[in-house]
C-alpha cells in the first residue's frame, strides 16, 4: 500500500468519522441528560435529509443555506416529540424503563413508514449543489468539499455544543442531569430543560442530516446504518460525554476505514466492534464516562 | 342482534366468500420487499403484477403476448387471477413466513416473487414443502435452480447467463473496436446475489484470459463506500463489474467521483443499476455506465406489444418498464399461461403444465427466443442484452444487430 493511499483512507476515516461523532452527539446529549435511548435518532436525521430535499426540489436553494431553516426545524421536532411522548412515557407509574424503550422504538418505525408513504421507497439525491462533485486535490489525496463542509460544520456544532454548556442553560442542563429532583427544589423547570435536551440533541442531528444531503442518498432507510453506529459511538465514548462522542467518532471511522483495508471491506464492522469491545472491558463505561 | 347470531352471520358471510373466490377466483401469492430498503424496487414490482393482471382479466382489444387476449382464464370459465401481496421487509425468514402465510391462510394456488435472492431461496423452500409451484421471476442467483426443487421455475435468466452475456459482450467489443478489456475489477455486496455473481465472473474472466485486477466483497448497506472506492481507484483495471443493489450504486459511483476516479468502463450486474431511483440518485454520474439487462425498451420493432404493455404499465405507475418490472410481468403471463393449459387451479395440474410451456419470444415483451424450461425449472430461452446510458437513458447497444445505440467504448484509447 502506497502512502498517497494510506493518507487517503485515513482522511476518508477522518471525514466520515465526524459526521458519525454528530449523530452520536445528539444521542448522547438526550442519554445523559435524562436516561432515555432514542431509537428514533436515526429516523430524525432522515427526516432532516428529506427535508433539504424537500426544500431543495421546490426553490433549488443551495443545502448549505438550508442550514438554520433545517435545524430549527429539527429543534422544534425534538422539543414537541419530548412533550407529546416522552414527558408521557416517563410519567408513567410502572415499567418505565420499557415504555421509553417502546415509545422511541415504535416512533422510529411510525417515521419510517410514513416517510416511505409521503415520499416514496425511492431513493433521492440532492445534485448540483454549490460543492457538489468538488474536491480539494492535495498531492494525490482527494478531499471532497461536500464532505470537508460537513467536517467543518460539525467541528463549529461541537464548539457550539459546548459553549452552550458554559451559559447559565449549560449549567441547568448539568444540574439537571446530577439530580432531577433536587433541580426543582431550586426553581428550575426541570420539563423545560428536558424539552430543551431534546431540542438539542435533535438539532444536533438535524445539522448531521443536512450536510449528509448533499453528497449522500436520501431514503426512509438511510437513518438505521447510522443510528447503529450512533449507539457504538455513545457507547465508546461514555454515555452523555460530548467529548467522547468526537473522539470515539473520529475513532470508530478510522478503524471501519483501516479495517476494511487491511481485512477486507465485507468485514470493517468487525474491526469496529473489536474496539468497542475492548474498551468496555477496560472501561465499562467508555472513553469519557463518567463512574 | 345477540352475539351468537353475530358470530354464526359471520362464520356464514366468511363461508361465502370463500364460497365464491373458489368458484371463480384463483388466488396467487406475490411476495416482494414493500417497505424497508427494497421498497423501491418491490412497490415498483406491485405495479407491475398489477398491470399484469389487468392484462389477464381484463377486457380490452388483444395484445400481442401470452394471455393478452383478456377477459380472464378461458379454460377455467373465466376465471380470474387475483393477486394477494406480501411483504418480505427483504428479510429471508420473513419472507418465508410470508409464503406460508400465503399459501395456508390465502390458499394460494402458486408463489410469485421475490426480487433478492436471499428471499427466493427461503420462499421455494416453503413451496417445495407445501408442493405449489414459486416462479422465481427476478432472483437471479445461479444457484437457486441447481438444488433439485421440483417447484421452482425461473421465467428470466440467471446470473450465469447474464455474465456469460457480459463476457461475450467484452468478447464481441473487442473484435469491433480493436481494444479488448484486459482487466477487470470485481465489486460485490456479501449476500448471495453478488458472491454468486462474482463466482461466475471470476471463472469467467479466467476463461477469456482477462486478469483480475481487484476482487473486493464489501458490506451492504454500509454507510460510506470510500475505503472500496480507494482499493478501485488503486486498481485502475479496464473495466469495473459492480454487483450491487440501488443504494450502494448511488453510493459507489459518488464515492469514486469524491476521489477524482473515473472508471473507463462500468459494466453492471443490473441489479440496482438498473432502477429508476439510480438515475435520479447517480444524476450525472451514471451518463456511460453499462449494464446488462433481461429487457430492451427500445426493441419496439422487434416486439410491438412493448408499447402497448409499456403504455398500461405507465398510466398505473408513472414511469417506463424496466429490467426487473419488464419480467415481473412476463413471470405472472407464464404462470397464467400454464394454469389456462392445465384448466384447472390445482398445483400438481399447474406444475405439469408449466413443465410443458413454450412460448414462442414474439408472444412475450422480451427481447428472448422465447419461454421454456429445463429439468432444473431454468428457462432456457432467456438471453441477456447490454444497455448503456446515454442522457439519463439506458440504450440497448448489444447484441450489435438489437443495438439502438453504437457502444461507448473508452478502455484502451
Amino acid at each position: 500500500m502506497t502512502l498517497e493511499t494510506l493518507l487517503q483512507v485515513a482522511a476518508g476515516g477522518l471525514l466520515m468519522g465526524l459526521i458519525y461523532a454528530l449523530v452520536a452527539a445528539g444521542l448522547s446529549l438526550i442519554f445523559g441528560l435524562m436516561d432515555v435511548v432514542n431509537f428514533a435518532h436515526g429516523e430524525l436525521m432522515m427526516l432532516a435529509m428529506y427535508a433539504v430535499f424537500v426544500i431543495w426540489d421546490a426553490t433549488g436553494l443551495d443545502p448549505l443555506w438550508q442550514l438554520p431553516v433545517v435545524a430549527g426545524l429539527l429543534f422544534l421536532t425534538g422539543m414537541a416529540i419530548y412533550r407529546g411522548l416522552i414527558a408521557r412515557a416517563l410519567s408513567v407509574p410502572f415499567n418505565r424503563g420499557m415504555v421509553q424503550i417502546f415509545v422511541t422504538f415504535g416512533l422510529a418505525i411510525f417515521i419510517r413508514g410514513a416517510a416511505q408513504f409521503v415520499w416514496g421507497g425511492e431513493f433521492r439525491a440532492v445534485n448540483h449543489t454549490w460543492l457538489s462533485d468538488r474536491s480539494l486535490n492535495l498531492g494525490g489525496v482527494f478531499l471532497p468539499l461536500p464532505q470537508l463542509a460537513a467536517s467543518a460544520v460539525c467541528l463549529a456544532a461541537f464548539a457550539g455544543l459546548l459553549a452552550i454548556s458554559r451559559t447559565e442553560f449549560g449549567r441547568a442542563l448539568e444540574a439537571t442531569r446530577e439530580d432531577r429532583d433536587a433541580v426543582a427544589l431550586i426553581g428550575i423547570d426541570r420539563d423545560r430543560i428536558f424539552a430543551m435536551g431534546w431540542g438539542l440533541g435533535a438539532g444536533a442531528v438535524g445539522i448531521a442530516g443536512v450536510m449528509l444531503a448533499g453528497f449522500y442518498y436520501v431514503g426512509p432507510n438511510v437513518g438505521a446504518s447510522f443510528a447503529l453506529i450512533a449507539y457504538v459511538t455513545v457507547a465508546l465514548g461514555g454515555f452523555g460525554s460530548m467529548a467522547g462522542a468526537l473522539v470515539a467518532g473520529v475513532l470508530i471511522g478510522e478503524v471501519e476505514a483501516f479495517t476494511a483495508v487491511v481485512l477486507e471491506p465485507s468485514l470493517k464492522q468487525i474491526g469496529v466492534f473489536a474496539v468497542y469491545l475492548l474498551v468496555l472491558m477496560f472501561r465499562p463505561r467508555g472513553l469519557f464516562g463518567k463512574l | 342482534m345477540d352475539r351468537r347470531q353475530f358470530i354464526i352471520g359471520a362464520g356464514m358471510l366468511a363461508a361465502s366468500t370463500t364460497a365464491a373466490r373458489a368458484a371463480d377466483e384463483v388466488v396467487i401469492g406475490v411476495v416482494y420487499p414493500l417497505t424497508g430498503n427494497g421498497a423501491a424496487v418491490g412497490l415498483d414490482a406491485k405495479a407491475a403484477y398489477e398491470v399484469a393482471a389487468e392484462i389477464i382479466n381484463g377486457t380490452h382489444a388483444p395484445i400481442g403476448v401470452a394471455m393478452g387476449k383478456g377477459g380472464g382464464l378461458d379454460r377455467l370459465g373465466g376465471a380470474k387471477i387475483k393477486l394477494v401481496f406480501a411483504d418480505s421487509q427483504n428479510d429471508p425468514q420473513k419472507a418465508r413466513a410470508e409464503a406460508e402465510r400465503l399459501i395456508t391462510q390465502e390458499k394460494a394456488v402458486a408463489i410469485v416473487g421475490s426480487y433478492t435472492s436471499a428471499t427466493g431461496a427461503t420462499i421455494s423452500q416453503v413451496t417445495e414443502r407445501y408442493e405449489v409451484p414459486y416462479i422465481s421471476a427476478d432472483n437471479s442467483s445461479p444457484s437457486l435452480n441447481q438444488r433439485g426443487l421440483k417447484w421452482f421455475f425461473r421465467t428470466g435468466p440467471h446470473d450465469e447467463m447474464f455474465t456469460k452475456g457480459m463476457f461475450d459482450f467484452l468478447a464481441d467489443v473487442a473484435k469491433k473496436t480493436g481494444k479488448p478489456a484486459k482487466s477487470v475489477a470485481l465489486f460485490y455486496e456479501d449476500s448471495i446475489f453478488g458472491t454468486d455473481s462474482s463466482n461466475v465472473q471470476r471463472k469467467l474472466a479466467a476463461a477469456a484470459g482477462i486478469t483480475v485486477a481487484a476482487d473486493i466483497r464489501y458490506r451492504a448497506s454500509s454507510p460510506s463506500l470510500s475505503t472500496e472506492a480507494q482499493k478501485l481507484k488503486a486498481a485502475n483495471a479496464d473495466v469495473l463489474l459492480p454487483s450491487s443493489y440501488t443504494s450502494d450504486a448511488i453510493l459507489i459511483l459518488k464515492a469514486m467521483n469524491e476521489i477524482g476516479y473515473k472508471p473507463k468502463a462500468v459494466l453492471a450486474q443490473a441489479a440496482g443499476f438498473q432502477e429508476s431511483a439510480f438515475m435520479q440518485g447517480a444524476g450525472a454520474l451514471a451518463e456511460g455506465v453499462m449494464s446488462r439487462s433481461s429487457f430492451a425498451l427500445d426493441a419496439d420493432k422487434l416486439r410491438p406489444a412493448i408499447p402497448v404493455v409499456n403504455g398500461l404499465y405507465k398510466a398505473h405507475n408513472n414511469k417506463d418498464m424496466n429490467d426487473n418490472t419488464s419480467r415481473e410481468i412476463t413471470a405472472l403471463l407464464t404462470l397464467a399461461d400454464a394454469i389456462n393449459r392445465a384448466g384447472s387451479a390445482k398445483p400438481d395440474a399447474i406444475r405439469a403444465a408449466l413443465v410443458a410451456t413454450d412460448i414462442p419470444g414474439s408472444q412475450t415483451i422480451m427481447p428472448w427466443a422465447g419461454v421454456k424450461f429445463d429439468e432444473t425449472g431454468q428457462n432456457t430461452l432467456c438471453n441477456p442484452v447490454i444497455q448503456q446510458v446515454f442522457d439519463g437513458v439506458y440504450k440497448t447497444v448489444w447484441p450489435f444487430d438489437l443495438a439502438a445505440k453504437d457502444v461507448v467504448w473508452n478502455v484502451g484509447g
